[in-house]
């Protein structure tokens, strides 16, 4: 059983496009397939100091997700409640209407024996209030989406730069060659405003773009003929393109270029045995269906993307990025609740509430906890005002670039804290105030990555995640 | 090293000498001239050299500067830092010989005596401040760096002693045979012929060479035929396609706006077909960049020549950010905007990244921040929009393109008409033996004919013009910006219903304009028959926030605006939402929560408008001919009857349920396809381009941090100083016009004695014909960029182009005819030892096909290719909107999808995967470098990828067409379409054994995958 299966036979195995799943995750198993690792390319590669972490899962929340409403607690915004924002300065806010202020639409608590702040909107995440590390003092340099969604991703507001998934892949490699490094799943209902753009590799080379996975039906494009092959003709075919491949190289004497050429269709093969085992999510137990949300209608879909995050860094991903809300427009499915924020952070949170607290959970107990790190972030948050003419008290809220809450979770990190304040009614950061650039260089740090030396060059500047600012955010580590 | 001790011992004597003629009682005047020139000669370079990129006017480390004697003897944070005359008293002196400064570099000890002796004696001043920029140091660039010296004309090396016969006729061969020699290396062979036409093809055209056309060059053995061949390459139209498809990758070329919005810039397709005509006309490099820069203003009396200006708006357009509310986070996008213009400005014609100056001086060249704000000041009326460029310089070609992609609409409309006959008659046959209800059409409740007015013909909802609306001819003409019609509120209770009208829409563009709205009297709650407002040319059952609003999912509108249409939307009881288009169901009818019922009194309708209050998009450009309203949910037939159609139950339901799947699936294809066209027959139609739409410019201030808020002095258009030999001052004002500007901006960078200008461009047609530039990073010249391998070969050839009047063709033959360029790729280990890289080029470098050729070259082997040039793009996408616009990839299939690559419309989010997997660059990002990986997902787009495996069924077809249905000869003829070469024998085995087993398409599919189909020696 254990006999190492010769190369040539396992190609012609895989070549054939088999779907055969359990044979496959029993060689998984065994590790009689031992996936090789894909190496940093970066030309000072990390580690530069030792890791905390080695993988990352980052749950992307479009739209803005209302501080006040879930993180950061304001005992006075309650007080203020139906009353104008105090002050003389006029806030500058997207839409430009300044209502009353509003109260939370739910109660907030403290929960865990940290007794972290948590509302009731997400009641599942309270639960594991103690394994989170929520910073309330982030700001961001604009109120607009996409380049808020892009300095969220890339540190810049402008379009063509690398993501922090891309950057990972680039400086870390993978753990594994049969899957991509950077995987993206997107919300089911839809791709964020911008699409591709926001999981691009920029000017990184092609490799370190994400790829998107689908958490349901066929997982990823072209890894199956578009039409049916039979078995022997795709074996042979494969023979005889190495067959080819090989005279032709021989004709060159050597090349790097060609022979990795033709070690790429051998990865293929890999890939196409691995993708399939690692989303078929059915070989997983019903307890941990249940876990994850996938025996109720609104967590489901959430619910299948958080177990195959899980599922990707148990087989080496490095980097997997979750989607949680779709493009901007009526109806809304994300969370820009500029007119209701009942109905649309109520809807939003239900979805993926309980998926992301199993998750916790399921990583922790699976000991996965201490080497990933979890990173919970919306491009901005949202006014502690309602967006609604002067003196009148809305029911939705505009995006607030001034101040926002994002956590995370997991290796080298201080958990059941939270780190810097907003002003009294949760407007603006004013104590230990964030930046992207300190939070993307604080988890580079965890990563084992001094974000001033990974670089890139492109155009004339030695270009980093950080652009030429951010600092480690020290008081959250361990 | 010895070198600058060397400089310093001398620069010593002549300080000493200096100290020497003090005593001469020579003028004064005379006396302070040589000091101050002695100082400018020694001192301050030192200073330069060693401390000012730390103390500078900008940066001062220590709240030091060391650029100017008033601030040096202010001193920093601890003090003055000198005192004339008194060395013990001068903390610099102190700093210096404690060790602490420089920090990294202590000073040698010949420097330090010099400064020694400066202090001494008296530290007198040269020219202040200090321009700090006048030499390079270990940490930056200055005027003295490699590429802003003035060009040279170098002398040719000697190439004939011994030097390769075929190594001695052109001066290219010269400068690189100099160099591999001082390395001991010796030249390749040149390639056989097979080989230099592949090569010479792919390079020039982007396309592989025909058999017939190896054949004839393989035939011609008289002396000039690789010279004959490179000409009638490089006048090809295929010429200018290759080489603009480079030229796109440089400026960032995309054909949406990118960010939230991402709208598609139906014409920003004119900039590319103006690039590949430039590029086939050889027109003068000097012209071909002022013409980007200030075309349009340079020729104002040719409004076409708006178009090259393409260039400078390339790039993203933040439309949401230029409309928010706040002003302060407006002028953030403003500035960001500003920043890629200048980017893109430097980096293409200077190889100069200027815009690493936005926020502070450049760290590594030598351009100050307010050099930034001068270039912007240059640009500051460059404005993203599209331009009428006038219909003389375009209608004949654009109608050529209209009435090209209207024959093939048309052909395929037949095609389907074709398909669908045998079903529909099938269909009718069925229907003929049933008996068919009488239809009546029960009486609206009202109806307006606008006979002379805006009467109910019916019952007594008259209406009241407003704006521009006016009756006309039978008509009522509603002019999209300000003209509706309203009609007294409704004397009843309105549940389910029917809206009926007949219209002729202005223009199939407009998007969200109301034909009929039934609305409650303060607009809060309606619904409405609107046309193209979440899809473009799409009619669409509107309603208040889209609560009872879906997609129909019917086809494109395509005639609305050349005659009147039918269209009506009926609401059931039951909440279904049915449309129709002249008597025929649109799309598909769904349910919706409704139907909202309007109260007796509290609804109206309204013409030409969505709903209330007026403004916005809810306005429609139209003639309405005819309006009904009934109380009641009109069956199809009744609907069919009232549009004066035949009722025939034939729906595409019906019709869809007696074809066959594949039938069915080919007719989806050609109802895509026909939807793609019709984008791309209105685009062609357009007298516009997506080009500058120049606007006064706002005064431009110095930015500090580059911060819009904190504005200091205001700044002049004006260049970048280190660009010696042109000047930097354009002697412009404050306020002058947007005209001037950009033209005294296009007149400095194209200056015939601006060295980066021909400098970088040379080095670019270099790195598309090795693979690698002269100078590894095309956009790049300076202190971060590589340095030249060859910079005489880069002067020579500089100098060629100037001499040639700028002729980028007469510079590419001369790279093309050169032995170095014809050698053969063969890997040699010995030389591998001493330069891996081969920049010293002792053989030719292969190179792995980029992205579009690859696809390109697929099409052609497989014979597919549709050659056609120029024009709007193809779309391989869907588009729809949601808020913004999305474009989804589909795999498009049909002849107008097999255009070149280049022909692609580029939109930002909508990449093709296919494409992207082989390294094509993000249309966002400027890359004057593709990267060329090797990964298992390109393995797999062209093992699996639907295109690759319908291209092999099609070369499968062609071989059997074209060698007959021997194993042997279809695969000889594989060979030679793929490789442009015969199978060997042993090949010829194997491959034959496959064909027999597996057949030829899983054969082809092979030849595409195989790495002598993607690679070119």
């Amino acid at each position: 059983m254990n006999q190492p299966i010769d190369r040539r036979n396992f190609l012609s195995f895989a070549s054939a496009g088999i779907g055969s799943v359990a044979l496959t995750s029993l060689l998984m198993r065994d590790g009689t397939l031992q996936a090789a690792a894909v190496p940093s390319e970066a030309n000072d590669p990390p580690p530069h100091h030792p890791p905390r972490a080695s993988k990352v899962i980052h749950i992307t929340l479009t739209g803005g997700l209302s501080q006040v409403d879930s993180f950061d607690h304001k005992p006075d915004l309650e007080k203020l409640h139906g009353k104008p924002l105090g002050g003389d300065e006029r806030p500058d806010v997207f839409f430009g209407k300044v209502g009353l202020l509003r109260k939370s639409d739910w109660a907030f608590k403290q929960r865990g024996e940290s007794g972290l702040w948590v509302s009731d909107l997400f009641k599942n995440l309270a639960g594991v209030a103690d394994e989170l590390t929520v910073i309330k003092s982030m700001y961001a340099e604009t109120s607009n989406h996409t380049p808020a969604t892009f300095q969220e991703n890339t540190g810049f507001r402008l379009n063509g730069f690398p993501v922090l998934g891309s950057w990972m892949s680039y400086g870390l490699g993978s753990e594994t060659d049969d899957l991509p490094a950077y995987v993206v799943i997107p919300d089911t209902r839809g791709l964020p405003a911008g699409g591709s753009i926001n999981w691009t590799n920029g000017f990184l080379p092609a490799q370190h773009q994400g790829v998107t996975f689908r958490s349901q039906g066929v997982a990823i494009d072209d890894l199956f003929p578009a039409r049916a092959i039979p078995p022997n003709t795709e074996t042979a075919t494969r023979d005889l393109l190495a067959a080819l491949n090989k005279q032709h190289l021989a004709r060159r004497d050597s090349s790097d270029v060609l022979a990795a050429r033709i070690r790429s269709y051998e990865l293929a093969a890999k890939m196409q045995l691995a993708v399939p085992e690692v989303t078929n999510l059915d070989t997983e137990t019903k307890a941990t269906h249940a876990m994850y949300g996938l025996d109720n209608e609104e967590t489901v879909e959430f619910g299948r993307g958080c177990l195959l995050a899980r599922r990707l860094l148990e087989r080496g991903v490095r980097f997997v990025q979750l989607f949680a809300g779709g493009a901007f427009g009526s109806p809304r499915i994300n969370w820009d609740g500029h007119e209701d924020m009942r109905r649309n952070h109520g809807r939003e949170a239900g979805r993926i509430d309980l998926p992301i607290a199993g998750l916790i959970r399921d990583l922790r107990s699976r000991g996965l906890l201490d080497e990933t790190l979890l990173l919970f972030t919306s491009e901005f948050g949202r006014t502690p005002f309602t967006q609604s003419n002067a003196g009148q008290l809305g029911t939705g809220r505009d995006h607030n670039q001034y101040g926002f809450s994002v956590w995370l979770a997991g290796a080298g990190l201080r958990h059941g804290m939270s780190y810097g304040e907003t002003d009294s009614v949760g407007m603006k950061a004013i104590e230990n105030r964030v930046h992207w650039n300190d939070l993307h260089a604080t988890v580079l740090h965890l990563l084992g990555i001094d974000h001033q030396r990974l670089t890139f060059y492109h155009n004339g500047i030695q270009r980093r995640l950080t652009n030429v600012h951010g600092d480690v955010i020290k008081d959250v580590l361990t | 090293m010895l070198a600058r001790i060397t400089g310093c011992v001398a620069l010593i004597t002549t300080l000493c000498l200096c100290v020497a003629v003090n005593s001469d009682d020579a003028g004064q005047e005379a006396k302070r001239n040589r000091e101050s020139k002695t100082f400018d000669d020694t001192i301050a370079l030192l200073l330069s050299r060693r401390c000012l990129d730390c103390h500078n006017a900008t940066d001062k480390k220590g709240g030091l500067d060391l650029s100017s004697k008033a601030a040096m003897l202010k001193g920093g944070d601890s003090g003055a830092a000198l005192t004339p005359g008194r060395l013990g008293d001068s903390l610099l002196w102190e700093r210096i010989t404690d060790g602490d400064m420089p920090p990294k570099a202590p000073l040698a000890a010949d420097e330090k005596r010099l400064l020694s002796a400066w202090i001494t004696s008296g530290a007198k001043w040269g020219t202040d401040p200090i321009d700090r920029f006048r030499v390079t140091t270990s940490n930056r660039a200055g005027y003295d760096w490699w590429s802003l010296k003035p060009l040279r004309r170098p002398e040719i090396p000697d190439a004939t002693s011994n030097g390769p016969d075929d190594w001695q006729q052109n001066p290219i061969d010269a400068f690189v045979l100099a160099k591999l020699r001082k390395q001991k290396l010796t030249p390749s062979a040149s390639a056989d012929k097979r080989t230099l036409i592949r090569r010479l093809s792919f390079d020039l055209v982007g396309l592989p060479p025909t058999p017939e056309d190896i054949d004839a060059f393989l035939a011609d053995k008289s002396p000039g035929a690789y010279e004959r061949l490179v000409d009638r390459l490089l006048a090809s139209p295929h010429y200018g396609e290759r080489w603009a498809r480079h030229w796109l990758d440089i400026v960032r070329f995309g054909e949406s706006q990118g960010f939230e919005r991402d709208k598609l810039r139906p014409n920003s397709w004119r900039y590319r077909d103006w690039v590949t005509a430039a590029f086939n006309d050889d027109l003068p490099y000097d012209e071909f960049a002022r013409r980007q820069l200030a075309g349009d203003v340079l020729n104002p009396d040719d409004p076409s020549a708006a178009i090259a200006t393409g260039f400078l708006v390339a790039g993203p357009y933040d439309e949401v950010g230029q409309s928010q509310q706040s002003a302060a986070m407006r002028a953030v996008v403003r500035q960001d905007e500003l920043e890629d213009v200048v980017s893109v400005v430097g980096q293409t014609f200077l190889g100069l990244t200027i815009n690493c100056a936005r926020c502070h001086d450049h760290k590594f060249d030598p351009v100050l921040q307010s050099e930034y704000y001068q270039l912007t000041a240059a640009l500051g009326g460059v404005r993203h929009g599209e331009r009428n460029i006038g219909s003389a310089a375009t209608s004949a070609a654009s109608s050529n393109f209209a009435s090209a992609l209207q024959a093939r609409i048309d052909s395929l409309n037949r095609q389907n008409a074709q398909l669908e006959e045998a079903a529909r008659k099938q269909l009718l046959a069925e229907q003929r033996g049933k008996p068919r209800p009488k239809v009546t059409v029960p009486e609206p409740i009202a109806r307006w004919t606008f006979d002379g007015n805006l009467n109910d013909a019916i019952g007594k909802l008259h209406g009241t013009s407003h704006g521009k609306a006016k009756v006309k001819a039978g008509r009522l003409h509603t002019d999209g910006k300000s003209g509706y019609v309203t009609t007294v509120p409704i004397d009843r209770d309105i549940s389910s219903r029917t809206l009926e009208a007949w219209v002729k829409l202005d223009s199939l563009d407009q998007r969200g304009g109301g034909v009929v709205s039934l609305q409650t009297l303060d607009g809060s709650v309606f619904d409405a028959i609107v046309f193209g407002e979440q899809t473009p040319r799409r009619w669409l059952p509107g309603s208040s926030g889209f609560q009872r609003t879906q997609q129909f999912g019917g086809t494109d509108e395509t005639t609305a605006n050349n005659g009147v249409v039918h269209v009506a939307i009926v609401y059931r009881a039951n909440g279904t939402i049915t449309g129709y288009r002249n008597g025929r169901p649109y799309g598909k009818s769904y349910k919706s929560n409704g139907p909202v019922t309007f109260k007796k009194g509290q609804a109206q309708l309204l013409f030409g408008l969505r709903h209330m209050p007026p403004g916005g998009n809810r306005f429609l450009a139209a003639e309405i001919d005819k309006v009904h309203l009934y109380d009641r949910a009109l069956t199809p037939a009744q609907i069919a009857a009232s549009a004066g159609v035949s009722y025939d139950s034939i729906d595409t339901e019906s019709l869809l349920a007696k074809l066959r799947p594949v039938a069915k699936q080919l007719r989806e294809q050609r109802l895509f396809e026909i939807a793609r066209l019709e984008s791309q027959r209105i685009r062609a139609q357009a007298t516009r381009s997506y080009a500058v739409v120049p606007r006064t410019p706002e005064p431009a201030f110095l930015l500090k941090r580059g911060n819009p808020v904190l504005k200091g002095r205001v700044v002049t258009p004006g260049g970048v100083a280190a660009v010696v030999g042109v000047d930097a001052d354009f002697a412009l004002a404050a306020d002058s016009p947007d005209a001037d500007r950009r033209i005294a901006l296009a007149r400095w960078l194209s200056d015939r004695k601006n060295p980066l200008f021909a400098r970088v461009i040379v080095n670019r047609l270099w790195h598309y014909h090795f693979g690698i530039g002269l100078v590894e990073t095309p956009s790049d010249f300076g202190f971060n960029g590589a340095r030249p391998t060859h910079p005489l070969l880069i002067d020579h050839l500089a100098g060629e182009l100037i001499r040639s009047d700028w002729s980028l063709k007469a510079l590419q033959r001369a790279i093309v005819l050169s032995a170095t360029y014809r050698q053969a790729s063969r890997s040699n280990s010995d030389a591998e030892k001493i330069d891996a890289g081969n920049r010293l080029l002792w053989q030719k470098s292969p190179v792995r096909l980029e992205a579009e050729v690859l696809r390109d070259t697929i099409l052609t082997v497989a014979g597919e290719l549709n050659p056609a040039l120029a024009g709007p793009g193809y779309e391989d996408f869907t588009t729809f909107s949601r808020n913004s616009q999305f474009y989804q990839p589909v795999d498009a299939i049909g002849q107008s999808f097999h255009r070149r690559s280049l022909y692609r419309t580029w939109v930002r989010s909508g990449r093709n995967r296919f494409l992207d997997v082989f390294d094509c660059p993000d249309p966002s990002t400027k890359t004057p470098r593709r990267a060329v990986t090797t990964t298992p997902l390109q393995a797999l787009a062209l093992l699996n990828n639907s295109f690759v495996l319908r291209m092999a069924d099609r070369l499968a077809d062609r071989l059997q067409r074209e060698a007959g249905d021997d194993p042997k000869q279809q695969v000889e003829r594989a060979y030679v379409l793929a490789y442009g070469r015969s199978a060997t024998p042993d090949e010829r085995r194997l491959t034959t054994r496959f064909v027999k087993q597996h057949g030829l398409p899983a054969f082809c599919r092979v030849i595409f995958n195989s790495n002598e189909f993607l690679h070119v020696d």
